[in-house]
């Protein structure tokens, strides 16, 4: 989308150091192994629940 | 009894044992909309004769012995991002029929089959974009703590509207805490369930992948009545979980004890208003004289997963309201549109790295949290309520600012998709509400309602009502 015309050049400074702050956590991570998959969130909660039903039957 | 005192609860008790009808009692929530909603501003949509046709054909079945289910006669109401046949959808924005689906929204359908009957559709933030609850296309809800102090948002007529007791429950919707805040601001339980606990079906999409519908109620096993009747599911959401959905009222009132409570040494307690510290800390006390062990407890830093939660939100933000932006941006709200605008900007390779990890992030929280806790309790807003000036004035640079710090102790929860409850813990010198947040495992609704009726048993800060 491009910029609205009303738009301050502050303003647009502003936004793109909310950006740059925003995109930073995905430089500190690292390195994503090619098995990391977004999938695996959902997977994460099962496998969590499961873990947790099993230990209460224990 | 009356609707002010009434609990959903109370009042389905009493429609079955006929000591009230629900037309009285449809009756009692339209003479308080009356009396109250040009002050309040919870209601966008209001449907007078639906309800009282609903609620005469409830009381002829229940002369019938026919019971629909455990919510026979009890009026609700839902935020207006709820498709439901008949009523418009506005989502908060000036275009009053926004938001359309091809069938009707999967929980208000199933709270319907389980005997509620609709009031109408409530106020919220525009397309749900903002903590504040303020709107001004349909005017700013009222706390009804204190007039001129924000109701949260962005579920802020479902809050109202339950505080209030206008409605005897209301369901609101979660992507970056917008069931909590409310449900904090306004004094009243708000349960944001795990993800896929609930279908999304029918309701309006604002980050697929972070989004989530649930109950906002006056008490704790009122909000688990209603989890009762919507969470499972539902061929209409691909996203909702197949796993079964246990009896949330069965081990309710089982208490704490045993029970280990961890409280976060880091992020949570950083820069709050004292007497919101305060509250939590009382409350964590209060549980550990019931019998919980309490422990402190370094967690993963929230800010990481609340930095994944906002890049995903922004870009599916922005696919999903893409023609309103680029067609009507002037019918948008500057610091709303201001949002939209950012999640253009993200690259698909941000938007997927931020996805995958945020399954990483969960792993490590679940592995790290959950082996010594069965719980979390944290504060869910950084102050009371404040001034309504305070969402409202200022540039959109400021009024960002503002937003990020109001939500910043909510939103890491919703990258996680963990069930949360939001319930009242104390009111401030100035009588606005107190709040702390139950966090659990994935799918143990169970235990997080658990922890918080039994405090909230013990505190009866529930029972409080707003001055009329």
């Amino acid at each position: 989308m491009s910029e609205q015309p009303s738009q301050l050049p502050s303003q647009a400074k502003g936004r793109q150091s909310e950006l740059a702050n925003l995109l930073g956590v995905i430089e500190r991570a690292g390195d994503l192994a090619l098995s990391e998959e977004p999938s695996r969130f959902a997977a994460a909660l099962d496998e969590a629940a499961a873990e947790a039903a099993s230990e209460a039957k224990r | 009894m009356s609707a002010p005192e009434w609990t959903l609860e109370s009042l389905a008790g009493a429609i079955r044992t006929k000591s009230i009808s629900p037309v009285e009692a449809a009756q009692q929530c339209l003479a308080r909309i009356a009396r109250l909603d040009a002050r309040l501003r919870a209601f966008i949509t209001l449907d007078a004769e639906g309800v009282l046709r609903a609620a005469k054909e409830c009381e002829a079945e229940a002369a019938a012995g026919h019971w629909r289910g455990p919510l026979h006669g009890v009026p609700l109401a839902y935020k207006d991002l709820c498709h439901i046949r008949g009523l418009s959808t506005s989502c908060g924005t000036k275009t009053p029929e926004y938001f359309f689906a091809e069938h009707d929204c999967t929980a208000v359908a199933r709270l319907s089959a389980a005997g509620a009957i609709t009031l109408g559709k409530l106020n919220m933030t525009e397309l749900a974009m903002g903590p504040f609850g303020d709107n001004v296309h349909h005017g700013h809800a009222q706390n009804p703590w204190r007039d001129g102090h924000v109701t949260g948002g962005s579920s802020s007529g479902s809050a109202v509207a339950v505080a209030a007791g206008l409605a005897m429950g209301a369901l609101g919707s979660d992507t970056g805490g917008s069931i909590r805040l409310p449900a904090a601001c306004c004094g009243i339980v708000g349960l944001k369930p795990t993800y896929g606990r609930v279908s999304r079906a029918g309701v309006m999409p604002l980050s697929w992948s972070n989004d989530h519908v649930g109950p906002m109620a006056r008490t704790v096993r009122d909000a688990a009545l209603m989890l009762q009747a919507i969470a499972g599911p539902d061929p209409c959401d691909a996203t909702s979980s197949g796993r079964a959905v246990p009896d949330y009222l069965a081990g309710i009132e089982a208490g704490v004890a045993g029970l280990r409570v961890a409280v976060p040494e880091n992020f949570f307690f950083r820069g709050l208003h004292p007497e919101i510290e305060a509250g939590v800390r009382e409350a964590l006390r209060a549980m550990e004289k019931l019998g919980a062990r309490v422990v402190e407890m370094t967690i993963p830093d929230p800010q990481a997963m609340n930095d994944v939660a906002t890049i995903v939100s922004r870009c599916e933000g922005a696919a999903a309201h893409a023609r309103l932006a680029r067609e009507h941006p002037e019918q948008i709200q500057p610091v709303v549109r201001a949002r939209l605008e950012l999640g253009f900007r993200i690259s698909a390779y941000d938007y997927l790295q931020a996805l995958r990890l945020r399954a990483r992030l969960t792993r490590a929280f679940l592995r790290e949290v959950y082996a010594d806790a069965d719980v979390l309790v944290a504060p869910v807003i950084p102050e009371p309520a404040p001034p309504l000036a305070h969402a409202i004035d200022g540039t959109v640079e400021e009024l960002t600012e503002r937003q990020g710090r109001f939500a910043r102790l909510t939103r890491s929860f919703n990258g996680l998709g963990l069930p949360v409850l939001a319930l009242p813990c104390g009111v401030s010198q100035a009588g606005l509400p107190l709040a702390l947040q139950i966090v659990g495992r994935p799918f143990d609704e169970a235990t997080v309602l658990r922890v918080g009726r039994a405090y909230e048993r013990a505190a009866g800060w529930s029972s409080r009502r707003p001055v009329e």
